[in-house]
């Protein structure tokens, strides 16, 4: 299932839609959303370098971690550092998000820093100003791949830094537009859901495509929070935890996953769950009825029915049925059964309609009887 | 599928010689009580709504944060409008609005099409069990359908509309997402809405309004409600004095609940859009035609002008499907036949609450 999210961004947008866009969701309860945004951001990459994706490069926005925690990442996981400068570029806001360290060093209070930056890494200053961020990931993407056609992958480290610097409905706007971007393939977050209000992760779930949270394994059972520093949960939550993917489909329905995932030395391993799925709220199914509707079987039968009053008008003279003389054609017997309402019977030949009267012991010539004339 | 009867009285509007220009004018039809409905788009939901859309009327569409079908309601009302030459104003918090109008459905004509052969031929074959049928002769009831064009179409959502349609058409199309504040759009909505007032005794046109997804977060004014709330009620009571229709949609998840129960509480029209689990064994197994359905559609308050009588509904909640992946239909819910073991739901009451599975069902 989290090879379904990387498929999922590997295939990337159709013609004439929104890109796909992921929000990897952690809290503190199990504070692992950054390892499995490494893990998503080096499948991606792998499947760039292999050139089994839709996009041909990445734009990675890192905000909460420098260009060199990724260079060091994607060479332990074994890509091909040196010819990095062909698939990915780092807009590295970490380093000086504000300015201030720039604006420091012009007015010489501290050194310069020789930062051991790579060649793929530009730096950015403005955090607080989104459009030039969108400018400037744009710019970046378009040195990937050129003008034309080519599409690129944009991986922003953390959009909870960006959320300290800006308000939500700049980042909204920002991811978004990012979305509807022509040359934009895909596009993945990652965001710690308890630091922000909810209206916040709410607007955020609301403009992506797919939901990946990563929660505790084990949740205490009468859920105070105190439980959470006792040691058995807090080994078993830091060792591991449930990852809850909701997809949006095209079609309109939300597909719903899970899997465990459990920490190791070199990373993170996704494993089916091993308990039984989770019953479906099913609150949001209201009053339903009986289906009125007829199938084609039942209907061929309805049409066979031979109704009462059907055959008159023919120019026949009108017998008039009381439900009591049997008739001399080839009808079959009636029942007198008391307390019985008219039943139609449908059979494979000619449907049918035996009538039972209901009133049977009365004497004939009731006014209370009103199927008197009934005719069939 | 449900359709409520309107409450016949004695009285009736004399619909004089002058009136029957109305009539004549496409897409607009008599309601009751002196009010005049336009198509939704949707036969479907024209019919349930008895009759479409009251002109002077609000229809809010509350919007679920993990489906799009908003945007089908939006998308047929657009292209209704567009096949009936009625003005149109769209708004949304795209940057570029106009890159909607090449997702319009096409109208599907029956005469190449046999979209609604079902309802036709069983009214065609109805055999009625009438004792009087001997003192008439044979009655025909032909069904009628002439060349005119059509109330409400039927949209195939698979074919774009025709071009044809675009042109000489007035289309307004404005983004709402660079705008810091909504005083210029409301200026555009009135200017729009003059062309259309009530102030003379002839129509020559209706007009819709069409606003997507007011409150979304890409906008600037998002957590200003209160000018929200302003200009809905400024919108409505220009709306109410001209002839027009406008169609909102907004994500109640994201507003603030006061603000999405005003906003409920302002239109006059409620419909709120739901998604459904994707392969869910337990609704598949309570429903028929889970397989087809993709979503589901709830009318909350039907408009009602001029009475105080209210529209109760004999069901609320419909099921959204396509048929042939074309056209949108909705439904009512059905009931998957129980299982013979558990076995008391078919002697229970005709109300559908009567389940047996008493645990896993909270209605």
């Amino acid at each position: 299932m989290a090879e379904r999210i990387c498929r999922a961004l590997r295939d990337g947008v159709l013609e004439g839609e929104h890109a796909p866009a992921l929000t990897i969701k952690d809290s503190i309860q199990s504070p692992f959303g950054f390892l499995v945004f490494n893990h998503v951001l080096s499948q991606l990459s792998s499947f760039i370098v292999a050139q089994k994706s839709q996009s041909q490069g990445i734009v990675l926005v890192a905000l909460s971690r420098g260009p060199l925690y990724y260079e060091e990442l994607f060479k332990s996981k074994g890509n091909d550092v040196s010819s990095s400068n062909k698939w990915i570029r780092v807009l590295d806001c970490c380093t000086d998000p504000l300015g201030w360290r720039s604006k420091l060093m012009e007015s010489g209070r501290i050194a310069n820093l020789t930062l051991g930056t790579s060649t793929t890494a530009s730096l950015y200053k403005n955090a607080k100003d989104l459009d030039k961020l969108l400018l400037a990931i744009t710019e970046l993407g378009k040195e990937l791949v050129g003008d034309g056609k080519g599409r690129f992958a944009v991986a922003i480290d953390s959009v909870s830094e960006m959320l300290r610097h800006t308000s939500i409905s700049s980042v909204a706007g920002l991811l978004s537009n990012l979305r509807s971007h022509d040359q934009v393939s895909c596009l993945f977050w990652l965001l710690h859901s308890d630091i922000h209000e909810t209206k916040a992760t709410a607007a955020l779930e609301y403009i992506s495509s797919m939901q990946a949270s990563a929660e505790p394994r084990t949740r205490p059972v009468n859920g105070q929070r105190g439980n959470y520093e006792k040691l058995p949960f807090l080994e078993q939550n830091l060792r591991g935890g449930k990852i809850h993917v909701r997809f949006k489909r095209r079609n309109g329905r939300v597909r719903l996953m899970s899997e465990e995932f459990c920490i190791e030395q070199s990373g993170i391993k996704f494993t089916p769950i091993s308990s039984e799925a989770e019953m479906m709220a099913r609150s949001l199914v209201p009053k339903v009825q009986f289906n009125l509707q007829l199938s084609e079987k039942e209907r061929n039968d309805r049409e066979k029915v031979v109704l009462p009053f059907e055959h008159q008008g023919n120019g026949k003279t009108i017998q008039i049925y009381d439900g009591r003389k049997s008739l001399n054609e080839d009808k079959p017997e009636m029942q007198y059964t008391s307390a019985e309402k008219v039943q139609t019977v449908k059979d494979s030949g000619r449907g049918e309609i035996i009538y039972f009267r209901d009133s049977d012991d009365e004497m004939p010539d009731s006014d209370e009887d009103p199927d008197d004339d009934l005719d069939i | 599928m449900a359709g409520n009867k309107p409450r016949a009285s004695s009285f009736s509007r004399n619909f004089s010689a002058a009136s029957n220009t109305i009539s004549q004018i496409p897409g607009l039809k008599h309601g009751p009580n002196g009010t005049m409905f336009l198509s939704s788009g949707i036969p479907d939901l024209d019919k349930i709504l008895g009759g479409g859309f009251t002109l002077g009327s609000l229809v809010m569409v509350m919007e679920d944060p993990e489906a799009p079908h908003h945007m089908l309601l939006i998308r047929n009302f657009m292209a209704q409008g567009l096949v009936h030459k009625q003005p149109l104003l769209y708004a949304s918090p795209a940057k570029d609005p106009r890159g909607f109008l090449g997702t319009l459905p096409s109208p599907m004509f029956s005469k190449d099409e046999k979209s609604r052969d079902r309802d036709v031929e069983q009214e065609k074959g109805l055999r009625i069990a009438w004792q009087y049928k001997k003192y008439f002769g044979e009655q025909n009831s032909e069904f009628q359908r002439d060349g005119k064009s059509e109330y409400c179409n039927d949209f195939d959502l698979r074919k774009p509309l025709e071009r044809h349609f675009y042109s000489g058409q007035q289309i307004d199309c404005i983004s709402l997402q660079d705008s810091a504040d909504l005083t210029t759009f409301q200026d555009r909505c009135s200017s729009f809405l003059s062309q259309t007032s009530r102030n003379d005794r002839n129509i020559t046109c209706a007009g819709r309004i069409a606003i997507q997804s007011l409150g979304a977060p890409q906008c600037d004014f998002s957590d200003k409600e209160c000018d929200m709330l302003s200009f809905i009620r400024s919108l409505k009571s220009t709306i109410r004095s001209s002839n027009a229709v406008a169609v909102i949609t907004f994500p109640p998840s994201l507003v603030s609940p006061a603000f999405s129960k005003r906003l409920q509480h302002l239109a006059d029209t409620l419909v709120s859009v739901k998604a459904i689990p994707d392969e869910d064994k337990e609704l598949a197994k309570l429903l028929t035609g889970y397989q087809d359905m993709v979503g589901l559609l709830s009318v909350h308050k039907v408009a009602r002008i001029n009475t105080q009588v209210p529209t109760i509904l004999e069901a609320t909640t419909f099921s959204m499907k396509l048929q042939k992946r074309r056209s949108l239909i909705l439904e009512c819910l059905n009931q998957a036949p129980v299982d013979g073991s558990t076995g008391s739901s078919y002697a229970s009451s005709s109300s559908c609450s009567g389940s047996s599975k008493t645990g896993s069902l909270d209605f």
